[in-house]
């Protein structure tokens, strides 16, 4: 729980300040310091993308403590209604962003609103038949696709009134993914002190203590479940720009156990956590890659070991190797003594 | 003359959805128990009968137990390595770990069995019986004479043996169990290999009417969760008349309306459930 609260230290407000504004400005120039290659600012972009995919997956696991199998849905139905939106009306990144919220959170509301009222594992079952099913649609649907999906889609238009900020290549998608990071992890920090944020965590801490405090855990779960749908939505419409091409590949469980693997990986509930798991991750599949199928048994093989011999993630076999050497050092000195 | 056709199909449909969902409802409703890697597990099975059938040159009944014993130890292999989460009964993380090990097992059998489409070789599916305008296959008539014995022998195993009530013991509350002397790790263990055969033997039985690829599973689970769900969570009875149901709705819809959504039609019907009577299947 203390991990929660972040032990900033409240005294220097101005040093605070500076320090955040110098991490946020470094990490903005890294694929420059990277080198500034293509592959530098291509891999950065994605890993950018991907955290905010995860991080809609993560306000489910971790604040609430249910699963989510559904995410790929909205993950697709960002990419396809930024690729139809453009392609066939000509919409700009705004419109489409904007499209792409709203079905997320209608998906995410009848969802939701269907399973209200089953046990957990009804929920993760649903959630992962209809993205299946979405699956089926997209893949047979011709109008907004089809087996082929969308070619060609434009590149990524923001008007902003006077001027028109255009995202054709990977360099100037950079700034967007980045931005789009940046605005998430906003969004993540205010959840976490959020009513909604602690009083998903109490009913997944203490479910009793909630009941009796007359909070009830099903709404609790549908609130979160949807204000979680649009931020994986909006991972999969820069997605859509970055690859100028849509697909029923979109629906791959490739994407699912990324994102349940990213946020598992560092530990859960922890605010940076799932950005550096994604990072982890996207380098081994993009720089020491073994092919796609030696790759999909390292990530599942990731996500089964992580839960099963540190269920606390890389953060907490970081604390026990810790405590360890502690222990060790005063082992020594009481021997010593 | 259509009409008695579709019936026909969907006992067949309805047979083998039954048949492949027989494991998960038994982890489900008497171990409480939840696996995602189901659908793997099942293309795992359809293609170790498939390289026994064609690489090993086994007859079909040698490679059914073939792929029933590689089956029966990696399930044993994987219960074992869940076994402190199954203990602390964390049902999150198990659904995620089973995900993740099913993601693992296609990986694993596209690297074995490589990644094209292969066709399970029988006899048996290709010995059409025609009966006036009807007609189906022997192939056909196993799988609903096997569907058949093995629910009523599942279901005469768990109400009148000993060993059935134990593992309702063991469901119900594991620390209460082992007050009594049960090993509850032993059964969780035992039922989770029987799940793993069950799906092998689903998948023999099943796997030779249709292509089988490494990448199935995502797909083909869905209709085990239907029929596990419509049948009133870890009912047996249940699970088959909701598996012989299904497919006759499936065999309907496909030839009457629209053959590509029939997976869609039959999640269709899953929420419709849930919404009319979700305490009625979500308390058993």
């Amino acid at each position: 729980m203390n991990r929660l609260e972040c032990s900033y230290s409240t005294t220097m407000p101005v040093l605070r300040a500076v320090g955040f504004f110098a991490l946020v400005a470094i990490a903005f120039l890294l694929p420059r310091l990277l080198g500034g290659t293509a592959i530098a600012y291509s891999t950065l972009t994605t890993i950018a993308i991907f955290a905010v995919m995860c991080y809609g997956v993560d306000i489910v696991l971790s604040y609430l403590g249910e699963v989510s199998l559904g995410h790929t849905l909205f993950w697709a139905a960002g990419g396809y209604a930024a690729a139809n939106l453009s392609v066939k009306y000509g919409l700009n990144g705004w419109s489409t962003a904007l499209a792409t919220m709203a079905i997320c959170i209608t998906a995410a509301t009848f969802l939701g609103v269907v399973t209200l009222r089953t046990r957990e594992f009804v929920f993760s079952l649903v959630t992962y038949a209809a993205a299946v099913v979405a699956y089926e649609i997209a893949f047979n649907w011709d109008a907004i696709g089809g087996s082929d999906g969308v070619v060609g889609i434009s590149a990524l238009k923001l008007p902003f009134g006077f001027a028109i900020y255009s995202g054709s290549t990977q360099q100037d998608l950079w700034p967007v993914a980045f931005i789009l990071l940046l605005i998430t992890l906003g969004f993540i920090a205010r959840f976490r002190r959020s009513r909604l944020g602690t009083t998903a965590l109490m009913v997944q801490m203490n479910p009793a203590l909630a009941t009796s405090l007359g909070i009830n855990p099903r709404k609790v779960r549908l609130a979160v479940f949807v204000i979680s749908a649009p931020i994986t939505g909006l991972a999969g419409w820069l997605y859509a720009y970055q690859r100028a091409y849509v697909g029923p590949d979109m629906f791959e469980t490739y994407f699912l156990v990324m994102m349940l693997t990213a946020v598992v990986l560092v530990g859960r509930r922890i605010l940076l956590g799932p950005l550096i798991g994604t990072g982890i991750l996207i380098v081994q599949q993009n720089l020491f890659s073994l092919g796609g199928d030696w790759n999909k048994i390292i990530l599942g093989s990731v996500l089964a070991i992580v839960l099963i011999f540190w269920p606390a993630g890389l953060i907490g076999l970081f604390g026990r190797f810790r405590k360890n050497t502690v222990a060790v050092r005063a082992g020594r000195l009481t021997k010593a003594r | 003359m259509n009409i008695a056709q579709q019936i026909v199909n969907g006992l067949v449909l309805g047979s083998g959805y039954a048949c492949i969902a027989l494991g998960w409802t038994i982890l489900l409703g008497v171990a409480r128990l939840v696996n995602f890697a189901h659908g793997q597990l099942y293309m795992l099975g359809a293609f170790v009968t498939w390289y026994a059938m064609t690489k090993a040159g086994l007859p079909y009944p040698l490679a059914i137990v073939v792929a029933i014993v590689t089956l029966a130890a990696l399930g044993a292999v994987m219960q074992s390595a869940m076994l402190g989460l199954v203990m602390a009964q964390n049902l999150t993380s198990l659904m995620i770990v089973t995900l993740g090990l099913g993601y693992v097992l296609q990986g694993g059998s596209a690297v074995v069995f490589g990644g094209n489409p292969q066709t399970l070789p029988g006899t048996l599916s290709r010995a059409k019986v025609d009966l006036g305008s009807l007609w189906f296959t022997w192939q056909d008539v196993l799988v609903l004479a096997a569907t058949l014995l093995l629910y009523s022998a599942v279901w005469l195993f768990t109400k009148r043996t000993r060993f059935g009530s134990v593992i309702r013991a063991v469901a119900e509350d594991p620390k209460l169990a082992e007050l009594f002397g049960i090993n509850a790790k032993v059964v969780y263990l035992l039922v989770f290999v029987f799940e793993c055969s069950a799906v092998a033997l689903g998948a023999a039985l099943v796997a030779p009417r249709s292509p089988i690829l490494t990448s199935m599973g995502f797909n083909e689970v869905i209709m085990t969760f239907v029929v596990v769900v419509l049948g009133g969570i870890g009912s047996i009875g249940g699970a088959l008349v909701a598996g012989l149901g299904l497919g006759m709705f499936i065999a309907f819809f496909g030839a009457f309306i629209a053959q590509a959504y029939t997976t869609a039609a039959a999640f269709a019907v899953l929420l419709a459930l849930l919404v009319i009577r979700p305490a009625g299947l979500a308390t058993k």
